[in-house]
């Protein structure tokens, strides 16, 4: 079954490159997070996106500090999720990137999306213990995904794409924790 | 003297456009599930059949809310072309990872297309869902890491 399934040349052919490039014309410009507006203006950040911007990057800011705590607890855990830590520190210098200025590690502000769950950690937060920190764990990154995943429909463009992605990929390391 | 037809672009016509590149994914996944679980056993097959499910659903969610705009949405292509032959449980899950990979790629980009705030929501939530996917999916082909940082984006 390696040849087109259709004998019409004119058939849509799915190949890889196909179905995720086709749907990529602004691939490059995704990757920043700044993308232009629909309309053709440039997708600029305003005031009030770069505070709600913030406040996404503290959530996240509070999610690595999360990973350092629970991998501290011992290398069994370590070494199941140091990939996951690697990539939530990645996921937080792009978020860092598409918000110029936000670089407070201060806990996210009463009132911002990144507030709405009980869930989101906190700097003083810290696991139980070894037997404990997986789970603990595992409900700060569900929590982090919730807070972007809040956050993202307020924004639009590059910015609004990074949150939504951020949030699904946080959601597929809380499946792999689990 | 009746006014002329206004000439301005529709305010979501840069998302429709988006959602279309959706739906032809959604169409795309549900015919390459077929293959997927014809590729497995059938005690095996479970996770796929809540696959195709879901995109078929997405499918008909977006039929509708291109139709309700006026915009006729895309049909399914009449063949499709395997991008390499699959032989065997394991090809069979790197198909999937495929398929979910390019949803999630459709997906980003309609969030970055969007103009409405509820099309951001779906958005947000079919990602979502494809990452789930694609997780189990790259697991079940001995893919590491099973997670990616950024799904539907470049890597960097």
């Amino acid at each position: 079954m390696s040849g087109p399934l259709s004998s019409s040349p004119a058939a849509g052919a799915f190949s890889r490159r196909s179905l995720l490039l086709g749907t990529l014309a602004g691939a490059a410009a995704l990757a920043s997070g700044c993308t232009s507006e629909p309309g053709g203006t440039a997708d600029a950040v305003t005031p009030a996106q770069v505070d709600r911007l913030a406040a996404q990057v503290q959530v996240q800011e509070a999610l690595v500090a999360a990973y350092d705590r629970a991998l501290a607890t011992g290398p069994e855990l370590a070494a199941a999720a140091t990939g996951l830590a690697g990539q939530a520190r990645a996921q937080l210098d792009r978020l860092r990137a598409a918000a110029p200025g936000a670089t407070s590690s201060a806990p996210p502000a009463t009132g911002t999306p990144a507030s709405t769950t009980s869930t989101t950690t906190t700097t003083t937060d810290a696991p139980p213990d070894a037997a404990g920190a997986r789970e603990w764990l595992r409900t700060r990154v569900t929590g982090a995904a919730d807070a972007h995943a809040a956050a993202c429909p307020a924004f639009t463009g590059g910015r609004a794409a990074l949150l939504g992605s951020i949030s699904a990929g946080l959601r597929g390391q809380a499946g792999a924790l689990a | 003297m009746p006014d002329a037809p206004s000439s301005a672009p529709s305010p979501t016509a840069a998302e429709d456009v988006a959602l279309q590149s959706a739906l032809a994914a959604a169409h795309t996944a549900v015919w390459g599930y077929a293959v997927v679980g014809a590729a497995l056993p059938l005690e095996q097959r479970e996770p796929v059949t809540a696959a195709r499910q879901a995109h078929r659903d997405l499918r008909d969610q977006l039929t509708g809310l291109l139709t309700s705009r006026g915009v006729e949405p895309v049909g399914a292509e009449g063949g499709y072309a395997l991008p390499f032959p699959v032989l065997s449980a394991v090809d069979a899950a790197v198909l999937a990872v495929t398929l979910e990979d390019g949803t999630s790629s459709a997906w980003a980009w309609v969030l970055d297309q969007a103009t409405e705030v509820g099309t951001r929501e779906l958005g947000v939530a079919a990602l979502t869902a494809a990452e789930l996917r694609a997780v189990g999916w790259r697991t079940a082909a001995d893919r590491t890491p099973v997670t990616t940082p950024f799904p539907g984006l470049p890597a960097s």
